[in-house]
């Protein structure tokens, strides 16, 4: 099943799953018809190539997409989570996710 | 790398009829050769002194470690054969033998050499050390200069003033009160009064007695004293709330830390033969250090946090009584309204001798020190044994705002931390403390002898349809059940008929957290949070619209919220079952809530 997890993520832990499909909770940046600069929850910033015809419904998102490299995602799909999010929050949440203490919360 | 050491010093010390000021204002160069941790005796000490040899190449003495400075050698800044200068010190006999006390040193190299082949001095002549073991020494030509020594917290050119105002039948030298410990025998000390306490006798196994406390205060720290029996009578007299002493020849013991919130580790002993004199120079006399919150900071305190506060007392309350359920005894109470520049109001509590005592002279500027923050009808202040007032204090603060009060202040209106509590009870929610159900029910809360008030965070899990309003008086305040007469809705308690009445909600939910589920009840404040609406429009919604109403009733199910509660038994028909009420009702702020958890678990607990 470990195939079919994506793990939350931010910029700096995005490097380590490279090639793999992830969730990036973010705030929209610069919206293009096909590429979106967005900044993750520890203030990285991330280029998204977008699906054709997407629209970034809202001010802060989570993009379940594919790590091309560690600067760029390929959009798979996108969920909108309003305009107002505690980005702290969400990074404490993504960073302790990861924390060695609970992998076997995690499925990652 | 070799260093200057003060040579010569060591035998200078040793050799001095006095301490002299010229000699404990040098900042003597020397090398500390050993060490060892002296345990300091009495029960329930964990303060370890040290005693370091003090060498300066020629020679070496003794000398011992102020506390303060422990930490110097714990974190191995000194070690064997450390270089160091001394910026303080005293000296003091002991047992014929002269001791050093370092009271302030800089290190200025670890080295790993013994320096010069530094030799014990001779022991004294015998009648030296027999003058110097006598407590004070007699008057003589030695008495004017030695008034005022290095030690002493007084800057330099201040002490000429001090010597000459000491010249009255003083005759050793000032110790700063965060010197004193049990090695020194021979002090004395210049302090303030700031609480003297009533006389106070008590009785047990093994007999009666009768005691007094004080605790004095100079600029270098605060120290408390006591005296028993035979000492009370004769010393009570002697001391009076606000002036300064000279205090020698009290014992010098452990501080009993259970009966104390004096920040000293020792305490004194008043004795028959403790010294007191009264002080009579104004220069330089030591005050109470003050750190003021504003009343509008008082938000953030928690509750019990003690403080200090500068305000205007904008009105005094009569003086009342009241009766402790714990122990029936009557106690008189005061309130003071307090106003300051911030803006806001507070109420602070007087108690005892100091609410009768009390004498409303038009709205003074009063300093308190060490009163304690409660949480009645969102923040209050109220007087601890320890706290202490100073009205129409000479401090600079008290002035600004005696000027600010007088120029308008007095005009303004003020916001009181009373903030919504629901049933203004004032309790507030404590997430630390949040309590599962299911502990609660088996904790038994809300039994006799049992904690009654508990926070909890649940989930609204179903709430009871039938009985959820009842028609209310709709005057303020009274909120009594009115009964449906011919021409309105009567209210016995107001003797008034009301065209209409208020619907007020009575709520009975259960709810349920991840232990268990318990029933709630809750009142119209608690409704209005729960529904999101007012009782009256509840009920029109239920009068009108029977699916509006379900959906309302539904949509209130399985919302999640943080609860002050109150447990209460009551006895239903020989039931005895436990009630509990809703204080306080608020919907969860969930970045606040889930930042706790981060923090929570980044802290020590969790590792």
């Amino acid at each position: 099943m470990s195939e079919h997890a994506t793990p939350r993520v931010n910029s700096a832990i995005l490097n380590n799953y490279i090639g793999r499909s992830v969730r990036l909770t973010c705030k929209t940046l610069r919206v293009n018809p096909d590429v979106a600069l967005v900044e993750a929850s520890d203030g990285g910033q991330i280029t998204v190539r977008m699906l054709p015809d997407a629209v970034m419904p809202s001010q802060f998102v989570e993009i379940i997409c594919q790590v091309q490299d560690p600067s760029t995602v390929k959009m798979q799909a996108c969920i909108n989570l309003g305009d107002k999010l505690d980005m702290k929050l969400v990074n404490d949440v993504v960073e302790l996710s990861h924390d060695s203490r609970f992998t076997n919360m995690f499925n990652y | 790398m070799s260093h200057q050491l003060t040579a010569g010093i060591c035998k200078r010390l040793f050799e001095a009829d006095e301490p002299d000021d010229n000699l404990l204002e040098l900042r003597p160069t020397v090398q500390f050769l050993s060490y060892k941790k002296v345990a300091t005796g009495g029960a329930g000490s964990n303060v370890d002194r040290y005693r370091i040899i003090v060498s300066d190449g020629e020679h070496f003495l003794q000398s011992m470690l102020s506390t303060q400075l422990n930490y110097l050698i714990e974190e191995n800044h000194i070690a064997k054969h450390t270089i160091a200068i001394i910026d303080k010190f005293t000296c003091n006999m002991v047992q014929g033998k002269r001791l050093l006390i370092v009271l302030g040193l800089t290190v200025v190299a670890k080295v790993s050499d013994k320096i010069g082949e530094p030799t014990a001095l001779q022991a004294p002549p015998g009648a030296r050390s027999a003058a110097h073991s006598a407590s004070p020494a007699p008057d003589g030509p030695v008495s004017a200069p030695s008034a005022s020594s290095g030690p002493t917290p007084a800057p330099g050119p201040q002490s000429s003033i001090q010597r000459q105002a000491s010249k009255g039948g003083r005759n050793s030298a000032i110790f700063p009160i965060e010197s004193l410990s049990p090695y020194m025998n021979n002090w004395t000390i210049r302090a303030l009064v700031t609480q003297k306490s009533d006389i106070r006798t008590w009785s047990n196994a093994k007999g009666e007695g009768k005691l007094f406390s004080v605790v004095f205060v100079d600029d270098t720290g605060e120290i408390k004293a006591t005296a028993f029996n035979k000492a009370v009578e004769d010393l009570y007299e002697k001391f009076q709330d606000g002036k300064v002493y000279y205090i020698s020849k009290a014992r010098v013991n452990l501080a009993k830390k259970k009966f104390t919130n004096v920040t000293n580790e020792y305490e004194l002993t008043l004795e028959r033969n403790t010294e007191v004199q009264e002080c009579h120079d104004v220069v330089n006399a030591p005050t109470i250090k003050y750190k003021f919150v504003d009343i509008v900071e008082l938000g953030n305190l928690e509750k019990d946090a003690t403080c200090d506060v500068l305000a205007i007392v904008k009105e005094a309350g009569p003086l009342g009584e009241i009766t402790t359920r714990s122990s029936n005894k009557t106690i008189m109470k005061r309130e003071l309204t307090l106003v300051d520049r911030s803006g806001y109001t507070v109420r602070l509590t007087l108690w005892g001798a100091q609410a009768e005592q009390w004498s409303a002279e038009d709205q003074p500027v009063v300093a308190f020190k060490g009163v304690k923050v409660g949480d009645f009808q969102g923040r209050s202040l109220s007087m601890a044994m320890s706290s202490t007032m100073q009205i129409n204090p000479d401090i600079s603060e008290a002035h600004v705002l005696r000027g600010w009060y007088d120029a308008g202040g007095a005009e303004q209106s003020y916001q009181s931390h009373t903030n919504a509590s629901s049933g203004g009870s004032g309790l507030a929610f404590k997430r630390e403390e949040i309590c599962p159900l299911e502990e609660v029910r088996e904790l038994g809360y809300g039994e006799p002898d049992k904690p009654d008030v508990f926070s909890s965070r649940a989930t609204v899990m179903h709430i009871k349809p039938d009985n959820l309003t009842y028609p209310a008086c709709p005057t303020t305040g009274c909120h009594k059940k009115v009964v449906e007469v011919t021409d309105g809705w009567r209210c016995e308690k107001c003797s008034v008929t009301h065209e209409k009445p208020q619907h007020r909600y009575i709520v009975s939910a259960a709810v349920a957290d991840w232990s268990g589920q318990l029933w709630f009840q809750g009142f119209h404040d608690a409704g209005q949070v729960i529904f999101g609406m007012t009782a009256d429009e509840l009920v029109e919604i239920r009068e009108n619209n029977d699916s509006q109403y379900q959906n309302v009733l539904e949509r209130a199910v399985g919302s999640t919220y943080n609860f002050v509660c109150r447990a209460k038994q009551d006895s239903y028909n020989d039931n005895i079952r436990t009630r509990y009420g809703i204080s306080r009702i608020e919907p969860l702020n969930y970045a606040e809530e889930g930042k706790y958890i981060a923090n929570l678990l980044r802290s020590e607990w969790a590792q």
